[in-house]
């Protein structure tokens, strides 16, 4: 046996990192305990909403004194009672729509702000930011009376239009700075390039510049889609048959009225809503990020 | 096809002053042309205007017997091969390579034809189907040329093509470059700020600075019988050695008299009339010879030796410290700190007017 | 300009001599006149006026004249003769017959104005635009020609290949396809088997599956053409493709070069002022007109008829909804009919006066271009052709038009609504004058700022408590998100992944659903209330207690709004290169004394301008004091029956002017947040890179 023992491999120090300290650990401790207590004070609430909404044993209020039953029925109210699929289907729409209007607005002037140089460019955005940081929700009355005006002569103008181009509209300038500044990162030698190959302006733009700036695009679309599914007071102000209601002005129906109050079927309603926006969110948390973090100059 | 610049000239809106002017030129069918300068001396301007990316305000721009001025890039029959590549990044390499063929309505057979063609020669039939994200710098490169190659222009321009990579691939691209040009014979002008690409690709040079031409002509030219000082001082490494003096009875003698040279017979007719005038003295380091001859001779100081195998760089100094750079064998011994005779090789001096800067002999 | 000057410039700066010798002598005159001594001045000032009195007495005057009336009765000849030569040419196609009958005027052109170059610059231009068309319309004409023939060519081909039997060819090509698709599928099937055993990663493998496949399509369309009538109907396309575009491309080029002439030749004209761009005060385009730009006219004679029959008419009153233009700004349809509302007065109002501002924008384009136009023309700049400004617009005009559609609804949903809501914090808009109302000075001002009446008593406690939520609410948040995001992103944290997908959930579900939970879960026999109430030995009601209500408030905002800002951390941190890390451990800092001098300044350097816009959302954060207690509990004797103690200054603004009808009041509220909140805003994007470049 040789005189020298060979350690077991096990403690073999294989870590870059100095060991640690016994201060370290208590520290290191402590954070796991911040850590965990945090989580629990997020997922608490949120296993109750889900808890709640499986439970058939409550009246209209949630409570969770009575027996836990396992039941569906929340659900089935939600569907057969209330408007639930009529709020889907007109959030999608505005949703969708409001995108849509965005990326076609925002797609020219993006385009337009980065490659072009034409005088008022700089005032111009700057002036909008500005006047973009009024919240939107000043112009209401001005609103109220302007649909009516509207709709006189444009039968077609309905009250949710109008909310689609409100809500596209306030994001226009800071869209515009996002989306300019992508495609500013986009080599102009491409554009140079496509027009020698025989493209012209828009066809630069068509078959070039938007697929490269497609992640930004659809980052912008994507932010446009969420908004009216998170806003309540928009919808509220301009909606005034339950019927048209968008899933938040929808929902709230289920708890602050006295006759159509039922907060197990909330509770179901705001688990269908969120578990496709968290999936959302999840899967695409950096792009989102990033593209929030480039929009922050919003008012 | 020919290429001919009548007194171009360019000035930006919102600019008074022209960017570049009264450029002159004559590219001839199937020669490599190299536009040479330094960086900002309108060289990409002038290629942006030839490719008709950027508009000329004067002059006119002729190929073969075409007046081109106003001719939209796109049917201008060139194609261009950009310093970032400019590869569309959402496209494979097939399609990079048809797009402007495609964009022309081609039939799909002739594209295919072309692309494979291009793809050969430039041997990235492998990666005809991976976009350029998934190649190498040179490969890119590759697609890029064959980029331009599948349009069969008459003219090729190219804006610093070498640039973006490194040492080694850049050699290697230079001399395919080369061969290409050989094979295709197409005519094509070569913008660059680094001079040995130009003097060892190009058929003609031309210098370029602060939008002006310098000198046109041949490498050889350029090199050995320079217009002026800048061309002088820009074309060659290391620099040229400029000494200020004087013509005193057909000898120079320099400012601070320690060099006294006879010209040959040849410039001393040309230095005649500019007896008693203010010149520079050009020299090139591997012109001045150690040793002693019949004349032209003088002593410098050893300061640094560089050594590069075979030849060394010797940065010397005059009695007064007046510098001097010296290009040796590389076999020859030198010492720093010691002094050494050197003389001057008569029919290797450039005379400069001292106020113009223009070449006197 | 008091005298003509010696030479004419043209548009690229360069001077030529004039030709006009009436106007030489004048110039020359002019130049004497200039560096005359004053005695000889007189005489020569007399003799100016004499001459330029007499100019069109001037022999070259003359000469020119007559000249011009010969050319104008050779031009309207040529015309006749032009769709003559067209209509009886012997080219089927129209387009060729009409470029033959052009290339034909050209020469009759060229004929008639060789001689007169020297007259005119006008001739001169005449003869050269002459001379460029015959180089280049043969061309275009032959090109036109030939593929004609080769698409006859081919056609008949296709026909031929048509009625022949193709069997043989089209099973070649189906065996061809069969076993090509074979070979891919067995490339498939050993890249996955590579993948299987490690050889390639998985995302090798997806990049590889995508080439092939494309080699497989491009190798099956290729294969296709080798059937004849496939490969004659691609290639009939394109030639038909040329067809169509080529003599188009070919004809611009020609245009350009055309323009290039106009750009390169000057022109002399009489006149010492622009005089005609007056014009367009009467209607915008007449100037155009007089100058013969008559594309240009049109455009800004539709601008005429937006000014005439929109923007001024509906200034007016007419073809107002309800208003009456611009006077129902005043009128406020005080003393109106018992439908007319005042607020729709305003509005349209408002709308009129923008419609306005559009008319005075084409008024003043007008004008000015014609003025340009026509200063240009007495240097000897020719005004653009069609061509030319067509040109010139769609490069130039490109950003202008394609923010066209952003432009309108900018106007219409931001500066609208915001200008009136500018204009009703100016009126007495308020339950009680609801239909009609007035102007009233800055006396909602005044109630805000003296906490009067019934609206304007809560004003300064709300005030104080927006603030004290802004800035609680947004610290606790970032404070949360920036510890949490330092602590997950310690070397030593296992499950970072975990951590993160946790923390993100309060961004991830929609705040209002969140709040709504929570309010339900902290209302009387709410969970959380019993819970609560269980710890605390006795009932506690959250929602019935201004205190409680506020901190709830705040940590419910902490809550939902810390996961942005770790997620903001956490990105942030991850960029940080790790060697600055190792260049401190090197000169001995510690681990704390790392994070506090590396991490945290940088973290705090990039994230700040961010951190601007938190307060500025939590400030208007409408949704969370409106879902969790509607601004209650309410307080009667301290804040009125309009406001709950919770309420911060946008519910209170939401409860004025949409509850309780004083839109007024509200609007005077809005603006001076949206003042404080512009320059907070303003602060904080100035400095950002976007604007900067």
């Amino acid at each position: 046996m040789s005189i020298i023992k060979h350690k077991k491999s096990s403690d073999l120090y294989l870590s870059d990192k100095p060991p640690l300290t016994s201060l370290g650990k208590v520290f290191l401790a402590l954070s796991y305990v911040i850590l965990i207590a945090w989580a629990f004070a997020i997922i608490w609430p949120l296993a109750q909403m889900v808890l709640s909404s499986f439970n058939g044993n409550q009246g209209k209020a949630i409570s969770m004194a009575g027996t836990y039953v396992f039941s569906l029925d929340n659900f089935r109210y939600l569907f057969e009672e209330t408007y639930f699929f009529s709020w889907v289907k007109n959030t999608i729409i505005i949703a969708l729509a409001s995108a849509l209007v965005t990326l076609l607005i925002v797609s020219f002037t993006g385009y337009a702000y980065s490659r072009y140089r034409f005088s008022g460019r700089k005032a111009s955005l700057m002036t909008i930011m500005l006047i973009q940081s009024i919240p939107t929700f000043a112009g209401i009355t001005a609103y109220y009376t302007m649909h009516n005006i509207f709709s006189s002569v444009l039968p077609f103008f309905s009250r949710e239009a109008l909310l689609v181009l409100i809500y596209a509209g306030g994001g226009i300038a800071s869209n515009t700075l996002i989306l300019k500044n992508y495609i500013d990162s986009v080599s102009t030698e491409l554009d140079d390039a496509a027009r020698i190959d025989g493209c012209s302006n828009m066809q630069v733009y068509r078959l070039i510049i938007m697929p490269i700036a497609r992640p930004m695009l659809a980052i912008i679309g994507l932010w446009s889609f969420i908004g009216p599914f998170m806003d309540y007071m928009l919808p509220k102000i301009l909606l005034t048959n339950p019927q048209s209601y968008t899933l938040a002005t929808g929902l709230f129906t289920l708890i602050n009225d006295v006759r159509t109050m039922n907060q197990p079927a909330f509770a179901a309603g705001g688990l269908l809503t969120a578990i496709p926006i968290i999936i959302l969110f999840i899967s695409l948390q950096g792009q989102l990020v990033s593209g929030l973090a480039q929009g922050s100059v919003k008012g | 096809m020919d290429v001919r610049l009548k007194n171009i000239g360019k000035k930006y809106e919102g600019r008074e002053e022209f960017t570049i002017r009264h450029i002159n030129l004559d590219i001839h069918s199937q020669e490599f042309c190299a536009i040479l300068g330094p960086s900002g001396c309108g060289k990409s301007t002038l290629l942006r205007m030839i490719a008709g990316l950027n508009s000329i305000t004067e002059g006119e721009l002729v190929f073969g017997d075409k007046l081109m001025n106003k001719v939209a890039a796109k049917d201008r029959d060139i194609a261009m091969v950009f310093q970032s590549y400019a590869l569309y990044p959402h496209m494979t390499v097939y399609d990079n390579m048809a797009f402007s063929l495609k964009m022309r309505k081609e039939s799909k057979e002739v594209i295919h034809q072309r692309v494979l063609e291009a793809a050969k020669l430039l041997q990235i039939e492998e990666y005809l189907y991976s976009r350029p994200s998934d190649i190498s710098g040179g490969q890119r490169q590759r697609v890029a040329l064959g980029r331009a190659m599948v349009r069969k222009p008459s003219v090729f321009l190219m804006d610093e093509p070498l640039s973006n990579l490194d040492a080694k691939l850049r050699e290697h691209m230079r001399v395919e470059l080369v061969r290409l040009h050989k094979r295709l014979g197409t005519t094509t002008i070569y913008v660059t700020h680094d001079q040995t690409e130009a003097m060892t690709m190009a058929d003609q040079i031309v210098l370029l600075n602060k939008g002006i031409i310098q000198q046109a002509g041949a490498p050889s030219e350029l090199y050995h019988r320079p217009a002026n000082v800048f061309v002088a001082g820009f074309i060659g490494t290391p620099a040229m050695n400029l000494i200020p003096g004087k013509i005193v009875q057909g000898q120079y003698i320099s400012d601070n008299q320690l060099i006294k040279l006879h010209p040959s017979p040849d410039d001393a007719q040309k230095l005649k009339a500019h007896e008693g005038e203010e010149v520079l003295l050009g020299v090139r380091g591997e012109r001045l010879s150690q040793g002693l001859a019949e004349a032209n001779n003088f002593q410098l100081t050893v300061d640094v030796v560089e050594m590069l195998g075979k030849e060394q760089i010797l940065y010397c100094e005059l009695a007064d410290h007046t510098e001097l750079v010296v290009s040796a064998p590389g076999h020859l011994e030198f010492k720093s700190g010691q002094n050494y005779d050197f003389h001057i090789q008569s029919d290797a001096l450039h005379f400069f007017n001292k106020a113009s800067g223009e070449r006197i002999n | 300009m008091k005298y003509y000057p010696v030479q004419v410039a043209d548009d690229i700066g360069n001077l030529h001599p004039r030709k006009h010798l009436a106007l030489a002598e004048l110039a020359d005159l002019g130049l004497q006149l200039e560096g005359a001594r004053p005695d000889q001045k007189a005489g020569l000032k007399a003799s100016l006026a004499s001459k330029q009195r007499q100019l069109a007495q001037h022999p070259y005057s003359q000469k020119l004249k007559a000249f011009e009336q010969k050319a104008q009765a050779f031009e309207a000849d040529l015309k006749d003769k032009q769709s003559q030569w067209q209509n009886n040419s012997p080219y089927k196609d129209k387009r060729v017959a009409k470029l033959d009958a052009e290339l034909k005027a050209a020469e009759e052109r060229s004929a008639f104005y060789q001689a007169y170059q020297e007259l005119s610059y006008d001739a001169e231009l005449a003869y050269l635009i002459s001379q460029r068309q015959q180089l280049h319309l043969p061309g275009i004409i032959q090109q036109q020609l030939d593929l004609e023939k080769s698409l006859a060519e081919k056609e008949a081909l296709k026909a031929e290949a048509e009625k022949q039997d193709r069997g043989a060819v089209k099973a070649d090509i189906a065996a061809y396809r069969k076993q090509r698709q074979e070979v891919y599928q067995n490339k498939l099937a050993d890249l996955k088997a590579k993948e299987r055993q490690g050889q390639i990663s998985s995302k090798a493998l997806a990049s590889e599956r995508k080439m092939e496949k494309l080699a497989l399509k491009e190798d099956l369309a290729l294969k296709e053409l080798e059937d004849p009538v496939k490969g004659l109907e691609e290639q009939i396309r394109s030639i038909k493709h040329s067809l169509k575009v080529g003599i188009k491309e070919k004809y611009r080029v020609m245009q350009a070069d055309i323009s290039d002439l106009r750009r390169r030749t000057p022109v002399e004209v009489t006149a010492k002022h622009p005089r005609k761009f007056l014009l367009n005060l009467v209607l915008p385009g007449l100037a155009q007109l007089a100058n013969k730009q008559y594309i240009k006219a049109i455009l800004f004679f539709l601008g005429s008829l937006f000014i005439g029959f929109a923007a001024i008419p509906y200034a007016l009153g007419y073809g107002n909804y309800q208003g009456q233009g611009v006077a129902g700004l005043i009128s406020l349809a005080q003393g109106g009919r018992r439908v007319d509302r005042s607020i729709i007065f305003m509005i349209e109002g408002i709308m009129a006066i923008f419609l306005l501002i559009l008319a005075l924008a084409i008024y003043y384009f007008a004008i000015r271009d014609a003025y340009r136009v026509e200063k240009k023309r007495i240097k000897g700049i020719r005004p653009h052709n069609w061509f030319e400004t067509k040109e010139s617009l769609e490069s130039h005009g490109f950003p202008y038009i394609v923010s066209t559609p952003a432009l309108l609804v900018i106007i219409f949903i931001v500066l609208v609504p915001v200008v009136t809501t500018i204009l009703l914090s100016f009126t007495s808009m308020d339950p009680k004058h609801q239909s009609k109302f007035a102007w009233n000075g800055l006396a909602n001002y005044k109630v805000i700022a003296l906490g009067q009446g019934v609206a304007g008593k809560a004003f300064w406690h709300i005030l104080s408590w927006t603030i004290v939520w802004t800035l609680a609410a947004t610290t606790l948040a970032i404070l949360i998100g920036f510890i949490l995001a330092l602590l997950v992103n310690q070397d030593r944290i296992r499950g970072k992944k975990l951590w993160r997908t946790i923390y993100l959930l309060p961004w991830a579900v929609p705040a209002f659903i969140t709040i709504m939970f929570f309010s339900v879960m902290l209302a009387p026999n709410g969970i959380l209330t019993e819970l609560i109430s269980g710890l605390a030995g006795y009932v506690v009601n959250v929602k019935n207690d201004t205190t409680l209500t506020r901190i709830a408030l705040v940590l419910l905002q902490g809550w939902l709004g810390s996961s942005y800002i770790f997620l903001l951390c956490t990105g942030i941190l991850q960029s940080i290169p790790q060697d600055l890390y190792e260049a401190a451990e090197i000169d001995g800092a510690g681990s704390w004394k790392r994070v506090q001098h590396i991490t945290i300044p940088l973290l705090l350097y990039q994230i700040a301008p961010l951190l601007v816009t938190q307060y500025t959302f939590n400030f208007n954060n409408y949704s969370i004091i409106a879902l969790f207690n509607n601004g209650g509990p309410f307080v009667p004797s301290k804040y009125g029956n309009l406001a709950g103690s919770s309420d911060i200054l946008i519910s209170y603004i939401f409860k004025l002017t949409i509850e309780n009808q004083y839109q007024a009041l509200g609007a005077a509220i809005t603006i001076l947040i949206s003042l404080v909140l512009m320059f907070v805003s303003f602060l904080g994007f100035r400095k950002t890179k976007a604007f900067n470049d």
